[in-house]
């Protein structure tokens, strides 16, 4: 059944296929198009860079009125990450603005990879080094990112191992 | 965000008490491996599908007694009721959602346009200008021309085939009527910040006008409030008078114009926090 927010969605993915933003990629899931799998890649010159990170976004009837929860699939160290890979952004919560899309979200998120906000601390140890001990920040931050690379490995070999059987 | 921050400050505090209080297991705990804001707008959201049960997004035509029954045991109100009785026969109820204010002047604005088409081609002219102004503006043009071209398609619709009916149905039909106020809120935005020098002073908090549109004016289901109705008033060119409601003192009810220098085509009852259409007798 087409639904104000799946209309919408659909025009989303189109959007992303013929004018895809630069560092980021998304696409619906296979069976629902409500949740959608996405990946970021860390900004360059930033302690993130080359990292390529995994996100879900949830979606419910009430996009675009509402947003999407947004969730780091891949392990995240950052200020404004939760343990849970939720993520603590204005844009996503008080200041959304229906005329937001899942590629200005996708890019907000990128952004804030660099440009954390220590102000509303998800993560305190983050917060915490990202202030007083940036060396330790940026080789946690550099773990995160070697990590985010064997998620990807595994996928693959995952997917080798599917057609192997 | 600084608000929810707050709150997880606040929670964080109790949590600390806690300790120093040897573990008192009847206070609230902060568990720090919970999404605070996810608990948050999971009670937000269970509140507002309550009043979506219970109320149209614009309801049915009710005669004005009806508010002379909800009041028969509160004196002040009623006197009041009793006082609008002989200038408007009906009201008609909006949902209490936030949007309240919206939802009443697009639908009593679409209504009068209706038995008034040479506004409704007034209206029509404005909408299709506006598209422009606001890309100008850097509003992102992808998704603005989205609930653009769903605005003109119900203006060009109502052209053809105008009826109070259709007016009802667009208006309480989910997808239409949210982006007719999605693009109310825009208009609004777009005519505070091209006005910003005037309006900044107006301002609460010591935000710019930007921060003001983008927490207060964008986002859906935010309150509309004396500054929101005087930018769309004066960026449609529309006359709205609103007769409020409320614990003065006294029979008489008092009333505003906005922009103070139109004739008022619709007339929005308020009660403290909410938008009710009236129809004058």
């Amino acid at each position: 059944m087409s639904t104000p927010a799946r209309r919408r969605l659909m025009r989303d993915f189109k959007r992303l296929q013929q004018d895809p933003p630069a560092g980021v990629s998304a696409a619906p899931t296979e069976n629902n198009i409500m949740i959608w799998n996405a990946v970021i890649f860390g900004p360059h010159d930033t302690p993130f860079e080359d990292g390529t990170f995994k996100l879900t976004l949830e979606f419910t009837e009430e996009y675009p009125n509402k947003p999407p929860t947004v969730k780091f699939v891949s392990k995240m160290f950052h200020p404004n990450v939760y343990a849970d890979g939720g993520i603590c952004l204005d844009i996503l919560q008080n200041r959304w603005s229906p005329t937001y899309d899942v590629a200005a979200i996708l890019t907000s998120i990128q952004s804030l990879l660099d440009e954390p906000n220590p102000n509303s601390p998800a993560n305190s140890l983050a917060a915490q080094l990202y202030q007083e001990n940036r060396r330790e920040y940026e080789k946690r931050v550099a773990a995160i990112v070697e990590q985010s690379w064997l998620n990807f490995q595994d996928e693959d070999d995952g997917e080798e191992m599917k057609k192997d059987t | 965000m600084e608000d929810k921050n707050q709150e997880n400050i606040e929670n964080k505090d109790i949590n600390q008490e806690n300790k120093d209080n040897n573990q008192d297991t009847t206070s609230p705990e902060y568990d720090p491996n919970v999404n605070q804001d996810e608990l948050i707008m999971a009670q937000e959201k269970q509140i507002a599908e309550e009043i979506k049960a219970k109320t149209a997004m614009v309801g049915t035509l009710e005669s004005l007694s009806s508010l002379e029954k909800e009041y028969s045991h509160d004196p002040v109100y009623s006197s009041k009721v009793v006082t609008l009785m002989p200038k408007f026969s009906n009201v008609r109820r909006t949902r209490p959602d936030g949007n309240c204010f919206l939802r009443g002047f697009i639908f009593a604005y679409l209504e009068y346009c209706i038995h008034h088409r040479e506004e409704l081609s007034r209206f029509k002219k404005y909408l299709e200008g506006s598209k422009e102004e606001l890309f100008e503006m850097g509003f992102p043009k992808f998704t603005t021309e989205d609930f653009h071209d769903m605005f003109m398609e119900v203006v060009s619709d109502l052209e053809g085939s105008g009826s109070v009916e259709r007016v009802e149905a667009v208006c309480n039909d989910a997808g239409t009527s949210d982006y007719l106020v999605v693009y109310l809120r825009l208009l609004i935005s777009a005519h505070l910040q091209k006005n910003a020098e005037f309006f900044s002073c107006f301002i609460e908090g010591g935000r710019t006008v930007e921060e003001f549109c983008k927490q207060e004016v964008e986002p859906m289901y935010r309150e509309c409030d004396h500054l929101h109705i005087v930018a769309l008033t004066s960026a449609l060119g529309v006359g709205v008078r609103v007769m409020y409601l409320d614990r003065g003192e006294g029979a008489t009810v008092l009333s505003h114009d906005f922009p103070e220098d139109k004739d008022p085509i619709i007339h929005l009852l308020y009660r403290p926090g909410h938008y009710d259409i009236l129809y004058k007798a």
